[in-house]
C-alpha cells in the first residue's frame, strides 16, 4: 500500500504521512537531513540558513509582523486605551471615532482594547500548543524511529489513531470534554486540545528523519565508541532533524491560531469575558448589518497574525531547505 | 485491481469501528449527559436514574457500544434521546445540503487553483506568478469564517442584499421533507457565498502545492522531449506536465478532508445552513449521544472513502502505479 512505502522508508517523496496539519506542513518532505561535515563549510547550516533568510523580503515582512505582535501582546495593558472587559451601557455600538478608533460592541466595550488583548490569547495558544505538541511528539518520534520493532509499532499505532480522526471533530469533542472556561484555565484547555491533535505530526516527521539518520556512519561510530543511546539521540540524531522541526513549528503556529479562532468562533474556545478574536467575530456577526466594523476588526487581526507566521515560516523553509527552492 | 479495492474496502471497517468507538467513549466522558438536559432543571436523582435505565445509559460503555453496533448492522442508526427522531432520517435530510456545499467548494477550488498554478509555474518570477503566489499566501492565511464575513459585508450588506445572508433553499427534487423552499435560482443564491468561503482556502492551498510540483515537472526530460518532438504547448502542459504534477496534489486534497469537515461546520454555522455541519456541532454541544454517533459514523466513512478514492486516482494519473 502506498502509505506504507512512504512511511517506512525515508525517501523525500510526496508525503502521505504528515496529515492533519495544513498543507504547508504537508508540502515538506519527510526528511531533510542537513548533515554536512564540519570541515567542508566554514559556517554552520543554520548560519547559512539565517543568511538566506535575511535576503528574503517576504520572510522579513513576516518577521516584522510577528515581532510587532509579540510587542503588542507583551505590552497589551499599556497599549490598550481602556479595559477590554469593562462594560459601558451608555456607549454601546459606537462607530469608529477618535475616542474609540475601532468602535464599541454591544456591551460598550472598547473594540481596539479587545483586539489588542486578543493578541495575547492568539499568540499564547498558537505558540504554546505547537510547543507542547513538539515536546511530546518529538521524543515519541525519536524513540519509535530509533528503536523500531514493537516500540515503534505501539507508538505509531497510537499516532495513527489520532491521525485517523478528522482534526476538527477531535478538537471539538476534546473541548466539549474539557468544558471551555474563561481566563488562564480556559487558555490551558484550548492549548491542550490543539496540542493533542498536533502531536502525531511531529512524531511522524521525526520518526521519518530518525530512520535515515540512525543508519549514518557517525551514529555507528558513536555506538562503536560505546556512547549511550540517550546521548546519541540528543547530541547526534536530534540536531540533524532540527530543520524540518523548526519549519513545521513556525508554519504550525499559523494553523494553530486558525484552529483556536475556529474553536472560539464555534463557542468552544476561551470563554468571555476573556477577549478572543474568534469569539468576538462570532458574537458580532449578529450585528453585521448595523455595525459591520465589529466583526471586521477581529477577523483582520486573525488574518494578519496568521499571515505573519506563514510568511516567516515560508521564508524559513526556503532558507533551511534549499532543495525545495 | 479489483482485489485491491476489495481489500481496502474491508480495511475501512476497523478504521470506522475505531473512530466511532473512540467518539463513543469520549462523548460519554463529557460532563453531563442527555438525560439531564431532557429532564430540565427540576428533576430528582431518582428520575434521572430511571431515565438512564430506560435509555440503557446505565450499562457499561462497551455494552452500550455493542448495542449501538448491533442496531447499526440492522440499518438502525438509533433514535435521539433529546428529539425522539431517528438519527438516520435526520442525517439523510441534512446530507444533500453539505454534499452540495462540499462538491461546489471543491469545484471553486479547482477552478481557481489549476489555472493559477499553471500560469504561476509557466511564467515563474513574472508579475503573473507574483500575483498568484501572493493571493495564494493571503488565501491560506484567512480562516473560512472571515472570508464568509467579508462576503456578507459585500454581497448581503454592501450591494443591498444581492445574496441572502442565511438559510437554505433546496434544489428542485431534493426537498427531503414535506415543506421546504425549492427553487434553482434560490438554491444558487444561497450556496454561492458558502461555497466560495469554503473553496477559497482550498484553492489557495492547491495553488501553492500544484505550482510547486508543476515547477518540478516542467523541468523534467520528458517534458523537454514532448516539446522537442513538436507538440504544441497545450498538450505538453495539460497532458504531460499537469497530470504528473497532480499526484502529490491529490494526496494532499485527501488529507484536507479533515479540514473540509471543520470548514463545513464553520461555514454552515455562519450562514445558518441546515447541513450536517450544524447538525454535528449542535449534537456534540447538546451531548446528544445518538446524533453524535451518527455524525461520527458518517464523517469517518467520508474520511476513509475519500482517501481510498485518492489512492485509486493515482492509477489514473500515473498508469505505472498498479495495485495488486
Amino acid at each position: 500500500m502506498p502509505e506504507d512505502t512512504v512511511a517506512d522508508d525515508a525517501r523525500p517523496v510526496p508525503v502521505k504521512p504528515i496529515s492533519g496539519g495544513s498543507l504547508r506542513e504537508a508540502e515538506l518532505p519527510a526528511v531533510v537531513a542537513i548533515a554536512v561535515p564540519a570541515a567542508e563549510v566554514s559556517e554552520s547550516p543554520f548560519a547559512q540558513g539565517l543568511r538566506r533568510l535575511r535576503r528574503s523580503a517576504t520572510a522579513l515582512v513576516g518577521v516584522a509582523i510577528v515581532a510587532a505582535l509579540i510587542v503588542v501582546a507583551i505590552f497589551a495593558d499599556a497599549l490598550a486605551p481602556r479595559s477590554p472587559t469593562i462594560n459601558d451601557q451608555t456607549r454601546t455600538f459606537t462607530a469608529p471615532s477618535w475616542d474609540y478608533p475601532l468602535g464599541t460592541d454591544q456591551l460598550g466595550r472598547d473594540m481596539l482594547s479587545r483586539v489588542i488583548h486578543g493578541t495575547r490569547i492568539s499568540l499564547l495558544v498558537g505558540v504554546s500548543s505547537v510547543l507542547l505538541a513538539l515536546f511530546i511528539g518529538v521524543p515519541f518520534g525519536m524513540i519509535a524511529g530509533f528503536y523500531g520493532g514493537r516500540v515503534d509499532a505501539l507508538v505509531m499505532r497510537v499516532m495513527d489513531l489520532i491521525l485517523a480522526f478528522p482534526i476538527y471533530l477531535l478538537a471539538i469533542i476534546l473541548m466539549v470534554i474539557f468544558t471551555p472556561t474563561a481566563g488562564l484555565i480556559g487558555i490551558v484547555k484550548v492549548t491542550g486540545a490543539i496540542a493533542i491533535v498536533r502531536i502525531p505530526i511531529y512524531a511522524r516527521l521525526v520518526r521519518g528523519s530518525v530512520l535515515s539518520i540512525k543508519e549514518k556512519e557517525y551514529v555507528e561510530a558513536c555506538r562503536a565508541l560505546g556512547v549511550r543511546d540517550p546521548w546519541i539521540l540528543f547530541r547526534h540524531v536530534l540536531p540533524n532533524c532540527l530543520a524540518p522541526i523548526i519549519v513545521t513549528t513556525t508554519l504550525g503556529i499559523g494553523t494553530s491560531i486558525i484552529v483556536e479562532a475556529t474553536l472560539s468562533f464555534l463557542g468552544l474556545g476561551t470563554q468571555p469575558p476573556t477577549p478572543s478574536w474568534g469569539w468576538d467575530l462570532k458574537a458580532n456577526v449578529a450585528f453585521i448589518q448595523a455595525s459591520p466594523w465589529l466583526s471586521l476588526f477581529p477577523g483582520l487581526a486573525i488574518f494578519v497574525t496568521v499571515l505573519g507566521f506563514n510568511l516567516f515560516g515560508d521564508g524559513l523553509r526556503d532558507a533551511l531547505d534549499p532543495r525545495l527552492k | 485491481m479489483r482485489t485491491y479495492v476489495l481489500k481496502r474496502l474491508v480495511a475501512i471497517v476497523p478504521t470506522v469501528l475505531m473512530i466511532t468507538f473512540v467518539v463513543f467513549v469520549m462523548m460519554r466522558s463529557v460532563p453531563g449527559d442527555p438525560v439531564v438536559s431532557l429532564l430540565g432543571d427540576a428533576y430528582t436523582e431518582e428520575d434521572a436514574i430511571k431515565a438512564r435505565a430506560e435509555y440503557g445509559l446505565n450499562q457499561p460503555i462497551v455494552v452500550q457500544y455493542a448495542i449501538w453496533l448491533g442496531k447499526l448492522a440492522r440499518g438502525d442508526w438509533g433514535t435521539s434521546i433529546l428529539t425522539g427522531r431517528p438519527v438516520l432520517a435526520d442525517v439523510l435530510v441534512r446530507l444533500p445540503v453539505t454534499l452540495e456545499l462540499i462538491v461546489l467548494s471543491m469545484g471553486v477550488a479547482l477552478l481557481i487553483a489549476v489555472p493559477a498554478a499553471i500560469i504561476g509555474a509557466l511564467r515563474q518570477n513574472t508579475w503573473a506568478d507574483y500575483t498568484a503566489t501572493t493571493v495564494a499566501m493571503v488565501g491560506v492565511s484567512i480562516p473560512e469564517f472571515f472570508i464568509g464575513v467579508l462576503m456578507l459585508l459585500v454581497f448581503s450588506i454592501g450591494l443591498g442584499g444581492l445574496l441572502p445572508s442565511s438559510g437554505w433553499v433546496y434544489l428542485p427534487g431534493t426537498c427531503p421533507t414535506m415543506v421546504c423552499g425549492v427553487s434553482l435560482w434560490g438554491n444558487v443564491q444561497h450556496v454561492l457565498m458558502p461555497a466560495f468561503a469554503l473553496g477559497v482556502g482550498r484553492a489557495a492551498i492547491l495553488t501553492r502545492l500544484l505550482r510547486a510540483s508543476m515547477l518540478e515537472v516542467i523541468r523534467t526530460e520528458y517534458v523537454t522531449t514532448a516539446r522537442a518532438k513538436g507538440l504544441s504547448e497545450r498538450p505538453v502542459v495539460l497532458k504531460h506536465a499537469l497530470k504528473n504534477a497532480l499526484i502529490p496534489t491529490v494526496t494532499v486534497m485527501g488529507l484536507q478532508v479533515g479540514f473540509l469537515i471543520g470548514g463545513a461546520i464553520v461555514v454552515e454555522t455562519l450562514f445558518a445552513m441546515p447541513g450536517l455541519g450544524t447538525f454535528g456541532i449542535d449534537a456534540i454541544i447538546a451531548r446528544d449521544y445518538q446524533q453524535v454517533q451518527g455524525f461520527a459514523l458518517l464523517t469517518a466513512l467520508a474520511f476513509v472513502v475519500i482517501n481510498l478514492l485518492v489512492d485509486l486516482t493515482y492509477t489514473f494519473l500515473d498508469p505505472r502505479i498498479r495495485y495488486a
